[in-house]
């Protein structure tokens, strides 16, 4: 094992009693996972993919069907989730209502017969991080959903664990706030170096945030790795379909040439460089293209397509069109552009080879 | 959470510890007559010996079976009180000890009883009925048991079960007396066996008579005084209730309400017993309330509580209220064949006679 | 075999917790001595032996079956009437707009602490044959009809009327917490839609509330067939079950014949409890909207609210009169016969035996309480938050605590405790005698007898507590528990800090109802009282079946008083506290 290894998923299965009749359900298959000490790692997927259970699994809340779970070079699968040194922020935020801001940050650190006075020193040092210093009194339904957040980060991060683990924890909040924990958050994981795993449905989060991604679909990991790869070379159709939006068109792969396989589309020939996959030539290939590759311009040349849609968002205009029998979106971000195609208009389509990525056939 | 773990410790420690701090000594009476009786008795008895008295008021036939029930592990010493055929019944069950009081000798000889028991008081039975509903009804106040048949009277009579009561035994057995009589002056020998008790006959004569009355009765209490109390708040028109009971409900604000009557053919009477539980745990203090309880002193007692049943203890004074029981026809009760068919008898009513539904 | 194995591991992954193990092993013992024992020993007891072949009669004998008949329809009749009572009290309280509201609903708490005999005992006062009502005011000795063949208090209506208005109040409550939430959103739809009040309340209000009718009226039924007190009262000749049984034992003492007789009011009471369980429960979906968003539209209408107001008035009226007359009648000689003041009641009460039945009974129940509390919260604890195999077996049988007839469990006690419980193994010439359970019940029982009553209150309180703290607990988000494991608590230390504070003021709240409860029951413990343990209600139908009223109504007031300071103190100690409630919402 890796020095800088903190936490270690070894084949990780769980199977669950299906509710009606007398199957069974597997919720994680065979995960195994790696986490370097202070690495931000994000669980990213659908919901009912594995991701949560998965947390729990290493919160200790539920015991894997099989597999075995290492933190710091100590076996843990059979240890109860109160000796793990790891703490966990809640989608709920689980506040604990009848405890004041102070009682509920200091609550841990009681249980660990921790000396008043290094109590109160802790407490309100962790207090004044998360800029809560003025809220000790209050009770949590005294608080806002943002202040409420900040409590639970504080109660977890008071204990200084080995682990932070994050389940969903801004879902609740609205779109601005959310954007400014997850900021918050980011600052002060770079800042105290916790290892961390954190679970979410949302892209942009996950992205903003992580070291590395992992992608799961139906209990497995589809794809792992920082953000950039996951987004530029996603593993799968579902990974490139899950992260951002993408646009796909079946093509067949003509050679392949200093590691770049020779595609046409449109009448045009495109070298795509080729990423871990491997692929030989004839074979039938998925060619993926971010709707922010793909360009639209008054050229007669070009691939001729039909706007379907026109919508100007501020930050890009996405437009819906109809390529031959497919819809695809393409995002015009180009600042000093409006709208420049209306709906039911014609354009011609240009694709930057660099941006294009072969996924193997989906069917 | 504290305060209530204090409180439940101090809770625990109370019960545990009380009644070992009260292991002092101690007599626990099965009584059966009316509870202020009761209670006037056991306080006059604790003064008087300083032991600490407490009772249990239970119907005869309740009696017999808590006895029966705990004989193993005897809950009361002594018990007082109630129709002697019980006692007799218990006799043979083997569940009294034999005591020869030094006091029995105070008592008149025909309520000496055997060796178990001795009479404490005597009582005939009578019918206790409300003068406005009789009225109402327009029936005379009963003076025969065939006047309880009166349909005008359905769902007017009360009576208490047989197998709770001892009157309402007594009530029962009186019947099968008159009926055994009958039997006897139709044809000598069909009434009463060779030993004297009456025949299966007779008992059968007695049921039907008690089937035929259950079209009548509004409802088998458990207490056999209790029927009193029915008549006197008008909820039935007549109850088969002692005559000493009566006049108590008399004495106690229904001077006007009831009126009390005797059947002519004959009625029933008890001996109230009293006796010492076999193997009672108290055996000491028991020996010494059955003395008391022989005395004058001790019978005197009845009178303050308005029970006028006649003292079984000649120095003891009689209240001019009692009912003197040589101007009621008696019938010749055989206590002996009573107590010998009572448990059979008693579980023969219950099965028969009260479950079934009146017209 | 991989499953057994695997359960097998989560088992002992989720009880590796010593704490838990223990808990969960005396919840078990628990149950099994205190609960299951003496019901199967009642009930092989009336199914072999002696007791079969009176079994065997009951049910062939045509006198009996009619009995049985008897006590089916009573049932029905009160859980008719009841459950009426409680809809008609509860649709006014919630969706017509009338005044005393707050009345209304104070009166229909009231029959909560209502010792028994007290209500069957003012009905005859007030409505007997020479009732205050009755003969006073009507002049009549009937409740309808005329003449000899009328109809009296005493029989099927007279208890009807008693145990529908003792027992309403469950429907009532259960009723008006479902209709208070009820989704407003769905009256208001209906009535966009151009429905007619009349017709929401048939299309939309009752079908919502089928499961809460259907619910209070199976319990109804199941109470009204386990009464004792009311039929002893006012039967007159109208015989059930559980007046049988009770003659079968005071009276004759005969237990086998006890037990069958208890076989066979077992099967009505069990099946009941099943439908509920596995059907009733199965079928309510209204408490899944949560909250109500808007406000709950009320019925306008001149002539359908004052009729309505107008009934539920006058059984409130009637309710008022009927403990008016318990209080007056304390306090008077012999009311309707003479009607001076007197004090001579609680004289004798308070002389006699009241005192020590008054210490006794509080203690008692207050002991129990506390214990049944407690024990109900830590199997809801377990049946909610663990899963493990046989928690629903655990469940089943803890609820049969109180879904059985009181009188069958208290022939169980006396069957199984009258003799001391002990394991012989046969070693050498002595064999080795291991005492299990020393003897509870009968002569020279252990405590006098004290510790049985006191099991048999809890076995009746704890199911109460139970159900309050599932739903309880399955309003606390479990993350909260969650977090605080993930903080370095272990299982006792989160149930004590967290779980416990989070449900005390509704959990003891239902204290107060199971302390009430215990102070007024009769059924389970009137084979159980003993010579140096005295309850005050087997006093109360001592007094009561001697016909002295005036004695059993200063019981009763006494009985009133007392558990209105109980429940005075418990609300002091727990006043204060109610932001905890608040924040099981706002814990979110």
């Amino acid at each position: 094992m890796n020095d800088m290894t903190s936490l270690r998923l070894e084949s990780v299965v769980k199977k669950f009693p299906q509710r009606e009749g007398s199957g069974e359900f597997t919720a994680v298959d065979n995960v195994s996972l790696d986490i370097r000490k202070g690495e931000f790692i994000t669980l990213l997927g659908p919901s009912g993919c594995g991701k949560t259970t998965t947390l729990r699994l290493i919160a200790g809340f539920e015991s894997p069907t099989s597999g075995r779970i290492n933190l710091g070079g100590r076996d843990i699968t059979m240890q109860p989730p109160n000796k793990r040194d790891m703490t966990m922020v809640f989608q709920s935020y689980a506040l604990f209502p009848h405890m004041s801001v102070f009682d509920n940050v200091a609550y841990g650190l009681h249980l660990k017969r921790l000396s008043r006075s290094d109590i109160d020193k802790k407490v309100r040092a962790t207090l004044d991080l998360m800029g809560l210093g003025a809220l000790a009194t209050r009770r949590p339904n005294q608080l806002s959903g943002g202040q409420q957040q900040r409590v639970a980060l504080a109660r977890a991060l008071v204990m200084e664990p080995q682990v932070l683990l994050f389940d969903e924890p801004l879902s609740n909040l609205d779109a601005k706030l959310r954007v400014q924990m997850r900021g918050e958050i980011h600052r002060l994981q770079r800042r105290l170096n916790i290892t961390s795993v954190y679970v979410t449905h949302d892209q942009d989060e996950a992205m903003a945030l992580s070291d590395r991604i992992v992608v799961m679909n139906a209990g497995k990991i589809e794809q792992m790795g920082k953000p950039e790869d996951i987004y530029r070379y996603p593993a799968t159709r579902f990974v490139a379909d899950f992260i951002g939006r993408a646009n796909f068109l079946d093509t067949k792969i003509q050679a392949i040439d200093d590691n770049c396989a020779v595609v046409s589309a449109f009448g045009q020939t495109f070298r795509v460089p080729l990423q871990q996959t491997p692929f030989s030539v004839g074979e039938h290939a998925t060619l993926m293209m971010r709707p922010e590759a793909i360009r639209l311009a008054h050229d007669p040349s070009a691939k001729q397509v039909r706007i379907e849609s026109a919508m100007y968002l501020g930050t890009e205009v996405e437009y819906m069109v109809m390529v031959d029998d497919q819809l695809w979106s393409v995002a015009d971000t180009d600042p000093r552009t409006g709208r420049a195609f209306d709906e039911g208009a014609t354009a011609g389509m240009t694709i930057l080879e660099s941006s294009l990525h072969l996924l193997k056939a989906s069917h | 959470m504290k305060k209530l773990t204090v409180m439940l410790i101090v809770f625990v420690m109370v019960i545990f510890v009380l009644p070992l701090a009260a292991q002092d000594q101690t007599l626990t009476v099965l009584c059966t007559p009316q509870e202020d009786w009761c209670v006037a008795m056991t306080q006059a008895f604790q003064e008087e010996t300083g032991i600490e008295t407490s009772y249990v008021r239970l119907s005869s036939g309740e009696a017999l079976a808590r006895i029966r029930a705990t004989a193993d592990n005897p809950e009361f010493s002594v018990w007082w009180g109630g129709p002697a055929d019980a006692f007799i019944a218990a006799t043979e069950e083997g569940l009294l000890e034999s005591y020869e009081s030094p006091n029995a000798e105070m008592i008149y000889e025909e309520y000496r009883g055997s060796g178990t028991w001795t009479g404490v008081y005597v009582g005939a039975l009578g019918f206790c009925s409300n003068i406005e509903l009789l009225e109402e009804l327009g029936v005379e106040a009963p003076t025969s048991w065939d006047d309880l048949l009166d349909p005008a009277l359905a769902g007017n009579v009360a009576m208490a079960h047989p197998a709770t009561s001892g009157t309402a035994f007594t009530a029962f057995w009186t019947e099968v007396t008159l009926q055994a009589d009958a039997l006897e002056e139709a044809e000598a020998g069909t009434g009463y066996d060779e030993d004297g008790a009456p025949t299966q006959a007779a008992i059968d004569n007695a049921f039907e008579y008690f089937a035929a009355l259950h079209q009548n009765i509004l409802q088998y209490t458990r207490s056999g005084s209790a029927p009193g109390r029915l008549a006197g708040g008008g909820e039935v028109a007549v109850a088969i209730i002692f005559s000493h009971d009566c006049v108590k409900l008399q004495l106690e604000g229904f001077q006007d309400v009831v009126v009390n009557t005797f059947p002519e053919e004959g009625t029933g009477y008890e001996i109230g017993g009293m006796a010492i539980i076999a193997n009672a745990p108290e055996m000491d203090a028991a020996k010494m309330w059955y003395d008391w309880a022989l005395t004058a002193d001790a019978q005197a007692i009845a009178a303050t509580v308005n029970s006028l049943q006649l003292p079984t203890n000649p120095e003891t004074p009689i209240s001019e209220l009692s009912v003197n029981l040589d101007e009621v026809n008696l019938v010749e009760y055989n206590f002996a064949a009573a107590g010998a068919s009572r448990t059979e008898l008693v579980a023969r009513f219950d099965s028969e006679i009260a479950p079934e539904p009146a017209e | 075999m991989f499953t057994l194995q695997r359960t097998l591991k989560d088992f002992r992954r989720t009880f590796g917790d010593p704490v838990l193990a223990l808990g969960l092993l005396v919840a078990v013992l628990f149950v099994f001595f205190t609960i299951l024992l003496p019901i199967f020993s009642m009930i092989s007891a009336g199914v072999s032996g002696d007791g079969l072949t009176s079994l065997q009669r009951f049910i062939t004998d045509p006198v009996y079956l009619n009995i049985i008949r008897n006590t089916i329809v009573m049932g029905l009749t009160v859980a008719l009437g009841g459950t009426l009572l409680g809809f008609l009290f509860a649709y006014v309280q919630v969706k017509v707009k009338a005044p005393f509201k707050r009345f209304i609903h104070i009166v229909a708490l009231i029959p909560i602490i209502s010792p028994p005999f007290a209500l069957a005992s003012a009905i005859i006062i007030l409505f007997g044959r020479s009732g205050l009502i009755t003969k006073g005011i009507f002049d009549t000795r009937c409740l309808w009809g005329e003449g000899r063949g009328c109809n009296d208090i005493y029989g099927l209506d007279g208890l009807t009327l008693v145990l529908s208005l003792s027992l309403f109040t469950v429907a009532y409550m259960n009723l008006k917490g479902m209709l208070e939430a009820l989704d407003p959103a769905l009256d208001e739809a209906a009535t966009n839609l151009g429905g007619s009040k009349w017709h929401i309340f048939r299309t939309v209000t009752v079908p919502m509330l089928v499961p809460g009718l259907a619910g209070s009226f199976l319990l109804l039924f199941v109470e009204a067939i386990a009464d004792l007190g009311n039929p002893l009262v006012l039967g007159g000749n109208y015989e059930v079950l559980a007046t049988r049984i009770y003659i079968s034992i005071v009276g004759l003492f005969d237990t086998n014949a006890a037990a069958a007789l208890s076989v066979v009011l077992l099967v009505p009471s069990l099946t009941v409890f099943m439908v509920q369980r596995y059907w009733i429960n199965r079928a309510s979906v209204v408490s899944v909207t949560g909250k109500p968003t808007g406000k709950p539209q009320q019925i306008e209408h001149p002539v359908v609210r004052w009729v309505l107001w107008g009934i539920v008035m006058a059984f409130c009226l009637l309710i008022v009169t009927i403990y008016g007359t318990i209080f007056v009648g304390a306090f008077t000689e012999v009311l309707g016969v003479n009607n001076a003041f007197t004090l001579s009641h609680f004289d004798f009460v308070i002389n006699g035996y009241g005192a020590e039945a008054m210490t006794d009974t509080t203690l008692l129940s207050a002991i129990a309480t506390p214990i049944a509390g407690l024990m109900g919260i830590f199997i809801a604890f377990l049946v909610v938050r663990k899963p493990f195999p046989g928690r629903g077996a655990l469940d089943f049988a803890t609820m049969l605590g109180i879904a059985l007839p009181g009188t069958i469990l208290g022939i169980g006690y006396l069957i199984v405790f009258n003799n001391p419980i002990e394991l012989t193994i046969p070693i050498g010439e002595t064999p080795l005698v291991i005492p299990i359970i020393p003897k509870l019940t009968g002569g020279r029982a252990l405590l006098g007898g004290a510790l049985a009553i006191i099991l048999v209150y809890i076995v009746r309180s704890v199911p109460a507590a139970l159900r309050s703290g599932v739903s309880l607990l399955s309003q606390i988000d479990p993350a909260i528990e969650e977090a605080s494991t993930s903080l370095g608590a272990n299982n006792a230390q989160t149930f004590r800090r967290i779980t416990l504070p989070l449900i005390r003021p509704a959990f003891l709240s239902g204290l107060m109802y199971a302390f009430a409860r215990s102070m007024t029951t009769i059924s389970a413990i009137v084979f159980l009282t003993t010579p140096q343990t005295r309850i005050m209600t087997a006093q109360i139908l001592n007094e009561v079946e001697n016909g002295r009223f005036g004695n059993a109504f200063a019981y009763c007031v006494i009985l009133i008083i007392i558990v209105l300071i109980s429940i005075a103190i418990l609300t002091f100690l727990v006043g204060g506290s109610s932001a905890a409630t608040r924040g099981l919402q706002g814990g979110r």
